[in-house]
């Protein structure tokens, strides 16, 4: 693995995504439009709760039998004719790509969406190949042309403003259009990547879920794009985490109905598609090779490390939108491709908790994430969990380690911490102006953005203590 | 690379013993026994669609604004190429249509209108015949194979679909449990709708990179035979 490049801290990131005002509108316009078109979806779905349930118990079962079903899926694709290959690791993953392209003398490959694609580093790997790289899913062809990461797992570009994507279709697209609406926009992107399709030489999608009993694969997509990638070309080649499996295409069929109101809040996508091996004898289109690259990268660890939750995640981006936290910094703050609850959970299993020890911070346990997950993941409880570990792996700074021990010694000595919080109030209020803090020593972290409240004169215990003495 | 198959399997199974505290994994007929248990459960989860039958809910479906298809209904297949035809001209489109090589379709008269078998990449219009629908979502369901190239769905700037009423499964369950432990073809596509993204600060705009306009056409009715029976 080549050494991480330098860059801004987590502090700085998220100071850099605060100070930008077109960010804020971006990430509400976008997250508020799918926020109350998931209510919508569920208030008008009195069964989502059972659903719910039998979501997380179907994944659960599929956890707690993986050897079987990866096994059983293993046999079913090949009897279809797919080739199946391994990968312990990204890195081994993507030279499996690359060499898969270069034996079909790939020289320009179709993309379809895929964030295990994005995981593993496959749009570097290609490129470092000298494989031209066409991304077709509309928002990934948008930061494509950027040149920036995806901010969030269902939305990639949700970042741009619809002025800063016609300014990049009007720099790159070789007929732009006049632009002037988000449908010109789309239509623009539409001639652009028409001739694309057909001229790739290999096309490459992701996986929703793998079904164990039939060997396909299945993907969801609203604009059409993941067939008219994986249908033209001689060689369709998936990517896929080993967690993506499902018993059957019936237990695909839930998972479906909760992915897709939980993402979209729409009831299914426009095209769910199941892929089974190549083109069969007399088929009129369809690639004459379907390879399927099963990539492990950290999900066996999972497994065993008591994260076996996580491996119930179907990807669907609700998390992200109901988290504060997200909604104020979006996606490229947490500086990996994961953003969100569920990227700061994975994270630090993908990448060391050292390289990643702000993410599990970045999270006020309100619990929202918890709520909406259509699988039940308890999101705020492995947050914590990496917290715990931060501590007990000595990974914590000695500010805060100082901090919680003297914390602790005083919440150990009740009289005690009575009499410091009692002072620490009247303290407190010496520098209040009008019911607000402007300045104080040791709040500067707070005060250089907001005010801080004044609190009440007196702590709740002495306040408590008072009022039980009056008759 | 078997070597990295062996270490994945490994590592998955002695995490899972590991797990279930070292008793032996369970056999695959307890697996498929539980795995039928949770199929079971689907039942009942699923969102109350079906008053009306599964003709109504889905052209209902189909033509609500979050499908935003359009649909008629003709009573034989022998008058689809009318309707095809009244589609080109209220649309204003020219009279050329790419069509789906399926012998029912090939069987049929269609006067005043040019049809060719091969399928461009910007073709305006194209033709077809669903294998079936699925009432609960509005969706149609194609199987791709010699009489249903699977471009034919994903090309057309106009897709105009014929469907028979007696193929319409009333839930997804329904035509997952139709095709278990049959030969798959290379692709189902399950599609809901004309191609959309919200990919734009997400707002809707229809034609992506699929189809802008799907216009299903359904043809006959299971249900009326039920009720004339009454």
């Amino acid at each position: 693995m080549n050494a991480a490049p330098q860059r801004p801290s987590f502090d700085a990131r998220v100071h850099a995504a605060l100070g930008n005002p077109l960010l804020k509108v971006a990430i509400d316009r976008t997250t508020g439009n799918a926020r109350s078109k998931r209510a919508a979806a569920m208030a008008a779905w009195p069964g989502f709760a059972a659903a719910r349930e039998l979501g997380r118990d179907i994944k659960d079962h599929v956890i707690a039998h993986l050897d079987h079903y990866l096994v059983q899926f293993e046999r079913n694709a090949l009897a279809s004719g797919a080739q199946i290959h391994w990968a312990r690791n990204g890195p081994e993953a993507c030279e499996m790509v690359v060499a898969i392209c270069r034996k079909a003398g790939a020289r320009s490959v179709t993309r379809a969406k895929s964030m295990l694609g994005e995981e593993i580093g496959l749009p570097h790997a290609l490129e470092a190949a000298g494989i031209e790289r066409v991304e077709t899913d509309l928002a990934e062809h948008i930061i494509q042309l950027a040149g920036d990461p995806p901010s969030h797992i269902v939305w990639p570009a949700l970042h741009k403003t619809r002025e800063q994507v016609a300014e990049l279709f009007r720099a790159h697209h070789h007929d732009p259009g006049a632009l002037a609406s988000v449908e010109a926009m789309v239509a623009s992107a539409r001639h652009e990547l028409r001739s694309r399709f057909l001229a790739a030489d290999v096309g490459i999608s992701g996986a929703n879920f793998l079904v164990a009993d039939t060997g396909a694969v299945c993907t969801v997509t609203n604009e059409g794009n993941a067939e008219l990638t994986t249908t033209p070309p001689r060689v369709h080649i998936v990517t896929a985490g080993i967690e993506k499996l499902v018993p059957s295409t019936a237990h695909a069929m839930t998972l479906l109905r909760l992915l897709v109101r939980s993402a979209t809040g729409a009831e299914l996508t426009q095209y769910t598609t199941f892929h089974c091996g190549p083109k069969r004898p007399g088929d009129l289109d369809g690639p004459t090779e379907f390879h399927i690259v099963l990539v492990d990268g950290g999900r066996t660890r999972m497994l065993a490390e008591g994260l076996a939750d996580m491996l119930r995640c179907i990807r669907c981006g609700a998390c992200l939108n109901h988290c504060v936290v997200y909604r104020q910094i979006g996606g490229h703050a947490y500086g990996s491709t994961y953003p969100g609850p569920m990227g700061s959970v994975l994270t630090p299993m993908l990448t060391g908790l050292a390289q990643s020890k702000d993410l599990p911070r970045a999270c006020t346990l309100n619990g929202q994430c918890q709520e909406v997950c259509p699988v039940a993941i308890p999101l705020p409880t492995l947050l914590r969990g990496w917290r715990s570990r931060l501590w007990s792996s000595g990974l914590e700074s000695l500010t805060v380690r100082q901090g919680l021990a003297v914390w602790r010694f005083l919440a150990l000595h009740p009289a005690l911490y009575r009499r410091v919080s009692g002072w620490a109030v009247r303290i407190m209020s010496w520098f209040a102006r009008g019911g607000w803090i402007r300045r104080m020593p040791l709040a500067g972290g707070w005060t250089r953005e907001r005010d801080l409240p004044r609190p009440p004169d007196r702590t709740f215990i002495a306040q408590y203590r008072r009022r039980m003495r009056r008759p | 690379m078997s070597d990295a198959r062996s270490t994945i399997l490994s590592a998955v199974s002695s995490a899972l013993e590991r797990r279930r505290g070292g008793s032996p994994a369970a056999e695959e007929a307890t697996i498929a026994a539980e795995a039928e248990r949770l199929r079971a459960r689907a039942d009942a989860t699923r969102p109350d669609r079906l008053r009306g039958g599964p003709e109504t809910a889905f052209l209902e479906r189909l033509v609500s604004a979050a499908v935003a298809a359009s649909a008629e209904r003709v009573a034989t297949l022998a008058e689809f190429p009318a309707a095809v035809r009244r589609y080109l001209t209220a649309k204003g489109l020219a009279s050329s249509v790419a069509m789906q090589p399926h012998p029912d379709l090939l069987a049929l008269d269609w006067p005043q209108i040019e049809t060719h078998g091969q399928i461009h990449i910007d073709e305006p219009v194209a033709v077809g015949l669903a294998l079936g629908a699925i009432a609960e979502t509005g969706t149609l369901v194609f199987h791709s194979g010699p009489t249903s190239p699977t471009l034919f769905a994903f090309l057309p700037a106009h897709h105009i679909v014929a469907i028979e009423a007696r193929r319409i499964w009333s839930w997804l369950e329904d035509y997952a449990d139709a095709i278990a432990g049959r030969a798959q073809p290379r692709n189902v596509n399950l599609i809901t709708g004309p191609s959309g993204t919200t990919d734009i600060e997400g707002t809707l705009v229809r034609g992506a990179h699929g189809p802008g306009w799907l216009h299903v056409v359904l043809v006959g009715s299971a249900d009326a035979q039920q009720s004339s029976n009454n």
